[in-house]
């Protein structure tokens, strides 16, 4: 059920800076003048602009920069998700967040995002830098009728959506995948992806995609540490890139690709990773838990492997590591 | 409940196949089967079928007998555990993927050897392209033996640990 409030909001950002009266608004709501005034000063405790128009009613004039249902709403074009989406200010993590909406039930493409993290997580649990308000740091609960041991190429698809969402937004650049799932624009790393799976030995009950990408982030605001290996897409850019759009072309990407790969199997995908690719033909170093590996990375399998041709011609299948690009 | 015509399929199943051990769960109602040589055993637990629970997933496996048929072929080859003690619940691998025994390096293992586990203990973490998959002990009882080394590749259906079952 939309809210008396998110309709008002749906409205207005329908009427694209046209002023609309409050009496309008209340008689197409069913509810009286002062409901809707009372709406309309929530709406500004969100971020919401508006201004008077003198015997037309309200105008928006800006749009809160919240990354709030709404705003994403109203560029959806997909069948499921984003349908539900749960916005936070602050939490510790939306990893932590989508285990308990999935032990509630949450449905298929449920989305969970935050301004802020205060314990965003990477692989291995190291930290993952999510300052307020100019990245997207987001989980998508996914349901997918596949056995669990066809899981780990999801994570390959997810790769594959965001950088057709980021080359939707972005004319400037072409990012590129690092294996298996690191986007990185000019070599420097603009999002990671995390993915965990809630799955009884034959079957998956959810995987909790886990993205962080940086969006408008200047190069200030990153540690002094970071300078040299992150980035964002309005610094490659030069200019702010609207978060709301993005998301939902994100959204839109992940779920056709998702769909594909429950439907065909991973051959289209693999074609379209490749495609976007900037390990494959390089010479990588690949550090596991027992052993590095260093060797040309010839390709990926099937399954989405990574292949090493080490310098004794050996060839090393590599499930996990940590990859660093020559 | 179970037709008594589907455990009979399942038995039928299970018996031609090289597989020892077949579990099913559905809604409460579990059948296992046991081969010792070449006695098959049949085990109903009498368990009360309450309200069936609302499953908030979609039922990838309900079309009666056929997931038989599929897991037993595609099982991969069950490499001999060091304790061949059949009443020794094996916890095993759902997928390819690095075995970790901690969430990370500088952290304590999740279980060891003597560890008492419940149903839903986490007992390792299974890796592939990072996809991080908690392995859950989905058994009570007492950790006997831990069957792989941490940073290990598995396989899928790799026994991982042995849990003596209360």
């Amino acid at each position: 059920m939309t809210s008396i409030k998110d309709k008002i909001l749906q409205r207005f950002l329908a009427a694209d800076g046209e002023p609309i009266s409050g009496q309008q608004l209340a008689d197409e709501l069913l509810v009286s003048r002062t409901a809707i005034w009372k709406h309309m000063q929530a709406l500004q405790q969100d971020g919401y602009t508006f201004e008077v128009v003198k015997k037309k009613g309200y105008k928006l004039l800006a749009k809160s920069n919240k990354l709030d249902e709404m705003q994403i709403a109203a560029h959806l074009t997909t069948a499921r998700y984003g349908h539900k989406i749960h916005h936070y200010d602050e939490v510790d993590s939306t990893q932590i967040l989508a285990h308990e909406f999935i032990r509630n039930g949450a449905a298929d493409g449920t989305v969970i995002i935050a301004e802020k993290q205060t314990a965003g997580r990477g692989r291995m649990q190291r930290p993952w830098d999510s300052a307020e308000g100019h990245g997207v740091w987001m989980t998508t609960i996914i349901r997918p009728n596949v056995l669990p041991h066809q899981a780990p190429q999801f994570t390959l698809v997810t790769a594959v959506a965001l950088v057709h969402a980021i080359s939707d937004v972005c004319q400037n650049f072409k990012p590129s995948i690092k294996w298996p799932n690191d986007i990185l624009i000019n070599g420097k790393k603009c999002a990671g992806i995390l993915t965990e799976m809630v799955a009884e030995a034959d079957r998956i009950q959810a995987l909790l995609v886990g993205t962080g990408i940086n969006v408008n982030q200047q190069q200030e605001d990153f540690p002094e540490e970071l300078h040299s290996i992150a980035t964002s897409m309005a610094i490659e850019e030069g200019q702010k890139i609207d978060r709301a759009v993005f998301v939902a072309k994100f959204l839109g990407h992940l779920e056709h690709f998702n769909d594909i790969y429950v439907k065909e199997g991973f051959a289209p995908i693999k074609t379209l990773w490749e495609a976007a690719s900037g390990t494959i033909g390089k010479h990588v170093r690949a550090t596991t838990l027992r052993e590095v590996i260093e060797g040309q990375a010839i390709g990926i399998t099937e399954a989405g492997v990574l292949e090493i041709r080490t310098a004794n011609g050996e060839i090393k299948s590599v499930y996990s590591a940590d990859i660093e690009v020559k | 409940m179970f037709k008594i015509q589907e455990i009979r399929e399942i038995i039928k199943l299970v018996d031609a196949s090289s597989i020892d051990e077949f579990v099913y769960e559905e809604n409460g109602a579990k059948v296992k089967l046991k081969k010792k040589g070449n006695v098959t055993e049949v085990v109903v637990p009498k368990k009360e079928v309450v309200a069936p629970a609302p499953a908030p997933i979609a039922p990838v496996v309900e079309a009666a007998p056929t997931p038989v048929a599929t897991p037993a072929a595609s099982a991969p080859v069950e490499k001999a555990p060091v304790n061949e003690n059949t009443d020794l619940h094996k916890i095993t691998s759902p997928m390819v993927g690095t075995f970790y025994q901690a969430p990370n390096p500088d952290s304590p293992a999740y279980v060891k050897v003597g560890d008492k586990v419940g149903e839903e203990t986490i007992v390792c973490i299974v890796e592939a392209m990072k996809l991080f998959n908690e392995i859950e002990a989905e058994v009570k009882g007492e950790i006997v033996e831990i069957l792989v080394k941490d940073g290990q590749l598995v396989e899928y259906g790799q026994p991982l640990f042995l849990v003596k079952a209360e």
